[in-house]
């Protein structure tokens, strides 16, 4: 090839590559940052990589940007292996103009969600940007938009994954909204709609950046991040893990892993997990530890709606999703923000077919005005939807309390699970002793002399006769009995006999979740 | 809290207003990092600002003191119990978000509170 043509094409790239320059670069480092492409290449299987539209420039001439310098126009894209797997990813490069989204820098990210759609790849968006180019008006807007629009073409199809390692403010924060996890680094991600000038010009409160959208803010109180990392090395590692249990599409196995035993402790201890007392907490994720295959198990918003514990795990070598009531948190009560957890969770399963462990122990609803005023009603009943239209297999475990209709919400019998086991301390109940005693014998116990002792006596009949599995399981709303020692053989059997059952739904547009 | 300016007789004051049970904006932002491997967290009692010194410990759920395990000025590390608070027929475990000395116990045993209750404060 003609030499001067060849050294004309390196000098471009390296134009690019050297991306805003060694000063914006250092400023970015300083920050604590990497920059676009030492993500990319963190990401990536050393030399799989594939950039594309490296030589794509914006084509505004207005407020002075026919005279700027924008290498890639501040975002960096393209596709390559992950463990060998094909995933797309964009990276924002902020010493790019700030990473701002101007028009041919949004249509870089629609090329690749265009590709990574039609060829059934995970897409993961690495977030670091000032926000819209300013410059570039409605056209940057317009950018935007099309972005949100392929998500949503794309959710439920591949899997697509944020990692927000930079400012995302305004807009831009509904991408990573429509994606189906995001992924903060602490001190170096920031989310939020209205930023701390614009609360404290309107509102008067002072807050800083990282209190308003930080990590631990969004890990926290928001549940917007799935997972908060303390940088960005530790951030790479736990997205490469959270693939590690994806499919690459809707219609893709997830990949195949080794049949492995649980931790060896965890699971020589799940016997005494559960206590047999009904009014002692536990932590229930004692027991996925010692059901779940050695180190398998990654928890999600842990820090979020923690009287909901979700996650993904295997079960000898076969990923579920793991759902289940924490009984030392708010007693497992089911609340606004479990209900929001859980069902989320539980429609990301069943669309990429991921069978569904749900391990039951909650005494019902929280009570309280907070909870009511706040919607319970709508809330909770997207998790009784999100279960009776999943399809794909779903198995459930009674631990101990599952009473009325937190129990039905809890992937029931009645909602479609294909089997239902429960250990032998499950009280499957329309509600709990006391109360159900105080209702049905209430004439009893006011013309009892002794009212207090006839009380008793008549709520420890309805525990003997009715807080057990057996009344549950003589309707076969329970299909299996097991000792929490058992549980693990009856979960991997019960996955082999339904993880690939196949159920019809009737043909529609789309349901009308309760949202 | 909201802030207002009020002029009496020609003298302005500033005064500081605060919903009760609201949240202070500073907030808890100092929170280390838990592991995505460790074991798991410690639960974390509630916090509000009801005024006061320290952080304002508060009830999560209504229900009744069972026990209280501190007193007055005690040292507690992160993730001791600090109270039982039954409720939803379970023996719920108040435990210390950090470590710190028990200022002011609100809670006694016994006692009916409802979700937001201060039941104790910790410096």
């Amino acid at each position: 090839m003609d030499n001067d043509r060849t050294k004309d094409l390196e000098s471009r790239r390296q134009r690019v590559l050297a991306g805003g320059g060694e000063a914006r670069q250092a400023k970015q480092r300083k920050q604590g940052k990497w920059t676009a492409r030492q993500r990319l290449g963190a990401l990536y299987d050393p030399g799989t990589f594939q950039e594309l539209g490296m030589f794509v420039e914006h084509r505004s001439t207005d407020f002075g940007m026919d005279q700027a310098d924008a290498p890639g126009d501040g975002v960096v894209t393209g596709f390559g292996q992950v463990d060998g797997r094909l995933v797309y990813a964009f990276a924002q490069d902020f010493t790019v103009l700030g990473g701002s989204l101007g028009e041919m820098h949004a249509r870089k990210i629609h090329v690749i969600q265009d590709l990574a759609l039609k060829s059934g790849a995970p897409i993961i968006a690495m977030a670091d940007s000032g926000g819209a180019r300013i410059q570039e008006g409605i056209d940057s807007l317009n950018g935007y938009g099309e972005i949100f629009r392929r998500n949503t073409m794309a959710s439920g199809v591949i899997p697509q994954i944020s990692v927000i390692v930079g400012p995302t403010a305004g807009g831009a924060v509904y991408s990573p909204a429509l994606t189906d996890f995001v992924l903060m680094a602490e001190g170096i991600g920031q989310m939020y709609i209205t930023g701390p000038q614009v609360i404290k010009a309107v509102t008067g409160e002072d807050v800083t950046h990282e209190a308003l959208g930080g990590a631990q803010t969004h890990a926290r109180k928001s549940g917007v991040a799935h997972l908060t990392f303390a940088d960005e090395t530790a951030l790479i590692a736990g997205l490469k893990r959270l693939l590690s249990y994806l499919p690459s599409n809707n219609l893709a196995p997830p990949p195949a892993h080794p049949a492995a035993e649980p931790d060896a402790r965890a699971a020589a201890a799940v016997e005494q997990v559960v206590p047999d007392d009904p009014n002692k907490p536990y932590d229930v994720r004692q027991l996925i530890f010692g059901l779940a295959d050695e180190g398998s198990f990654m928890e999600l918003q842990e820090a979020y709606a923690q009287n909901m514990v979700v996650g993904f795990g295997r079960l000898s070598g076969r990923v579920v999703a793991f759902c289940a009531n924490q009984p030392r948190i708010l007693a497992g009560c089911l609340d606004i923000d479990a209900s929001d957890k859980l069902a989320r969770f539980v429609r990301f399963a069943d669309a990429f077919h991921l069978p569904i462990v749900t391990l039951i122990d909650t005494p019902g609803y929280l009570p309280g005005t907070a909870q009511e005023y706040g919607g319970i009603i709508r809330h909770g009943a997207k998790v009784l939807y999100a279960y009776s239209e999943a399809s794909v297999a779903k198995i459930s475990v009674v631990l101990r309390k599952a009473y009325g209709g937190a129990y039905l919400a809890m992937c029931s019998k009645s909602l479609g699970a294909d089997l239902v086991l429960a250990l032998p301390t499950a009280e499957i109940a329309v509600m709990g002793p006391d109360g159900a005693a105080n209702i049905i014998f209430r004439s009893e116990i006011e013309a009892a002399r002794d009212q207090d002792a006839t009380r008793k006596r008549l709520v420890a009949e309805y525990r003997n006769r009715f807080s057990s599995p057996y009344v549950a399981a003589a309707r076969q709303y329970v299909d299996q009995v097991v000792t929490a020692g058992e549980l693990r053989p009856a979960l991997v059997a019960a996955l082999w006999a339904v993880g690939e059952k196949s159920e019809d739904r009737p043909a529609k547009k789309h349901g009308n979740i309760p949202l | 809290m909201r802030r207002f300016k009020i002029t009496v007789n020609g003298h302005s004051y500033e005064v500081e207003v605060e919903e009760e049970g609201e949240r202070p904006a500073s907030g808890r932002q100092t929170h280390a990092h838990a592991p995505a491997h460790a074991e798991p967290p410690p639960a974390e009692a509630p916090v509000a600002a009801v005024g006061g010194p320290g952080e304002q410990i508060v009830a999560p759920l209504p229900g009744t003191v069972l026990a209280v395990k501190v007193t007055a000025g005690q040292a507690v590390e992160s993730g001791q119990v600090l109270l039982v608070l039954e409720a939803m027929k379970m023996e719920n475990e108040i435990v210390a978000p950090r470590a710190g000395t028990v200022h002011e116990l609100h809670a006694r045993q016994g006692q009916a509170v409802n979700t937001g209750d201060l039941l104790l404060s910790l410096t």
